[in-house]
């Protein structure tokens, strides 16, 4: 019952070496024999999506005969394979992405493979996608999918409290209102955020009021520990020490689908699980902040599909990435991820149902904007000192001083 | 001839090769591996470099989460590993009772050990959740305003350590078979010198079953140094660290942050201090745990001396 970490631990990290001198004699063996070419590609996706996706890699199977590949899903233990795969030169050939930053160094530039399709290939993808599918300016994945944040409403909360609901030009001090009327006249609370927020997430809140973790450099002094930032984090602590606002120990979905509280802010994820409850939901974008004079911006969580640098059959490989980017492709995941081509999103008149509809407006909002993740190279670290940080500040047991714990943070 | 005599020698050899070879490849070469691993800048996707000590130089005078971390899990081990064998021992006593229906006990009291620790993790989250868990909502019944167990980091300790306990049942069926293994003579005896119940237990059951405790403490020791999977998914650490237990310390230097080399280092430290610990126990071992056939060349090399 107990992992033994000994085991977990101490194999893992040596079977990376181990296979290092296997996968080194199979060089010379495959590939010459003008054989199918084999592609192993490599998914995080759990359950029915995996049938889903095994039934377009047949697809693509089928109609090509001299590529064969091959679907492995890791699920949960995407990363800890992925990183085992590079570390023994055995990863797939084709992989889901995210971590660009950890993973670039593993992974095959695509510019080149870009270009020859084409700029009308290239144009077609939101613009705002393609800044977190790169490293350096070079172009690591090709976007698959991805979720911008947006405002959950409870339409029947706001309706019991009498209370208008949340409209494109709301500020946060609407919201405060709207919270602090719904927390009164109703028996749930206003709005919940995350007590324990990734910092890559937290980072748009910052962006929205014209600052950020670090500048360019990768400085956290003077930008994460600025007053606009404080003012960031004073007011969603503020919010919770008057009562109005809930600090979730988890995402707040749960809170918001049990009807404990009437807004949060979240992803995309959320609406299938809604929908299965058949809530009276809404969605909205973000409220601005009013002093920082534009929208809300939004942190991006996009996915995209790469290729190994060590990949024996690069064409065949690029051949596969094509197939599964297209608009087939991605009208097949409808419902799984949100399209990322301008094309499907017109045919497919996304922007018409209003729960998705949100979700694209924060995306164009939200051009311009690199993660600290992207420029501080030892974001994981930092990372995990942040969120230390935003947890001292939102955890109602210590509820520190903001400014305090800021001002701590930078001198890590 | 000879040849034959050879074959005849070395088949047994033959039939645990399966065994012997994973047993090198599996855990022998990882060990060995991970040693070496501990002296480099193992990196994932760059090539590594050696550093010598520099990692454990590091760890013990750079890094102030080593010593948090290590500090969590020994403080873990010392209320974990008592009060988990006193639970395992105090249900071992009750299920050896000749009760009706005790089997069904038996079963009850293991079932928990055979769930999956994934599945205890999410269990203990939805029991120990400050503002709908059960936990809460049972005491608010006796008056009693639970903690927000999983949020204040003056409690998420205990929560973990709650939670664990909830596998006690493979220790209590050690315990079982052992004390259930002892000559219902002996009972008989002492009970006939006007032994009472808690008498016969101090006097007797415990005594005859040292080694079965000895064997217990160790596992458990070790098992508690090792806990990692109830709270990377109980508490992922949290809050503010307050159970970032070395183990995750370490699988996170791993896994999260990429550094091979030094989380070998840390896994190996780690194995240094279970075995140093080991060792205390055995060494301690001699004065109280009581085996039966010492006993007897003992009395037998008394008599001797009585001549």
């Amino acid at each position: 019952m107990k992992k033994k970490l000994a085991a977990l631990c101490l194999l893992s990290l040596a079977l990376v070496t181990i296979f290092t001198g296997c996968s080194k004699s199979k060089d010379n063996t495959d590939n010459t024999k003008g054989e199918k070419a084999k592609i192993r590609f490599a998914s995080w996706d759990v359950a029915e999506d995996v049938d889903r996706q095994q039934a377009l890699v047949d697809k693509f199977n089928a109609a090509h005969e001299d590529i064969e590949v091959t679907l492995e899903a890791y699920g949960r233990d995407f990363d800890t394979k992925i990183s085992a795969g590079m570390g023994s030169g055995d990863a797939p050939d084709v992989m889901y992405m995210w971590n660009y930053p950890a993973y670039f160094e593993g992974l095959e530039p695509l510019d080149g493979y870009i270009e020859k399709e084409g700029e009308s290939y290239k144009s077609n993808f939101y613009e705002t996608l393609w800044n977190y599918n790169a490293i350096n300016d070079q172009i690591y994945g090709i976007p698959i999918g991805f979720t911008t944040h947006a405002l959950f409403y409870n339409k029947d909360i706001f309706a019991e409290a009498g209370v208008a609901e949340p409209t494109a030009d709301w500020t946060w001090e609407d919201l405060k209102a709207a919270a602090k009327t719904i927390t009164e006249k109703t028996s749930a609370v206003g709005f919940t955020f995350q007590m324990k927020p990734d910092p890559y997430d937290f980072e748009m809140y910052l962006w929205s009021n014209d600052t950020a973790f670090c500048d360019k450099d990768g400085k956290l002094d003077g930008n994460l520990n600025s007053e606009k930032s404080q003012e960031v984090f004073q007011m969603f602590q503020e919010m919770e020490k008057e009562g109005y606002a809930l600090a979730s120990e988890k995402s707040g979905t749960d809170e918001f689908r049990s009807g404990a509280v009437a807004m949060y802010v979240y992803g995309s994820w959320a609406i299938s699980s809604l929908k299965e409850d058949n809530l009276n939901y809404g969605v909205a974008t973000i409220p601005a902040f009013a002093n920082a004079g534009k929208d809300s911006v939004s942190i991006l969580s996009s996915s995209g599909i790469s290729m190994s640098k060590d990949s024996k059959n690069k064409d065949a490989a690029w051949e596969f990435i094509k197939f599964w980017t297209n608009e087939e492709a991605n009208k097949e995941r409808i419902g799984l991820e949100l399209p990322v081509l301008n094309s499907v999103v017109e045919s497919e008149k996304i922007m018409e149902q209003p729960e998705f509809a949100p979700f694209y407006v924060m995306l164009e909002q939200s051009k311009g904007y690199t993660p600290a993740s992207f420029i501080i190279k030892e974001w994981s670290e930092i990372s995990e000192n942040l969120s230390l940080s935003f947890e001292e500040i939102f955890n109602p047991s210590v509820l520190q001083n903001p400014s305090d714990v800021l001002n701590n943070a930078v001198q890590q | 001839m000879k040849r034959k005599k050879f074959i005849r020698k070395a088949t047994p050899y033959f039939f645990i090769t399966p065994w012997i070879i994973g047993f090198l490849v599996f855990t022998i070469g990882p060990l060995i591996l991970s040693l070496g691993m501990s002296f480099f800048d193992w990196p994932l996707t760059s090539e590594p470099v050696f550093r010598g000590f520099g990692n454990y130089i590091e760890m013990f005078t750079k890094d102030a989460q080593f010593w948090k971390s290590l500090k969590i899990s020994l403080k873990y081990a010392a209320i974990f590993v008592p009060l988990n064998m006193g639970i395992a021992l105090f249900l071992a006593m009750l299920i050896t009772q000749p009760i009706k229906g005790v089997k069904i006990f038996r079963t009850i009291f293991y079932i928990p050990a055979v769930i999956s620790g994934v599945a205890v993790s999410i269990i203990w989250g939805w029991i120990l959740n400050g503002d709908y868990g059960a936990l809460n909502y049972l005491l608010s019944l006796i008056g009693i305003e639970g903690p927000r167990w999983l949020v204040d980091p003056a409690w998420a300790l205990f929560a973990v350590i709650f939670a664990s306990a909830f596998g006690v049942g493979t220790m209590m069926l050690i315990f079982y078979t052992n004390i259930k293994s002892i000559p219902i003579t002996v009972f008989e005896a002492a009970s006939l010198d006007g032994a009472s119940p808690a008498r016969q237990f101090f006097s007797i059951t415990l005594p005859i079953i040292t080694p079965t405790i000895l064997f217990n403490l160790i596992t458990s020791i070790i098992g508690s140094f090792q806990q990692v999977t109830l709270v990377m998914l109980l508490t992922g650490g949290g809050p503010l660290k307050s159970t970032y237990f070395y183990g995750l310390y370490t699988y996170n230097n791993a896994f999260k942050h990429h550094k091979l080399g030094y989380a070998s280092a840390n896994a190996w430290v780690m194995f240094i201090i279970i075995l140093i610990l080991t060792a205390l126990v055995f060494k301690s071992s001699s004065t109280w745990v009581f085996y039966e056939a010492e006993a007897k060349k003992e009395n037998k090399k008394r008599r001797g001396g009585n001549k």
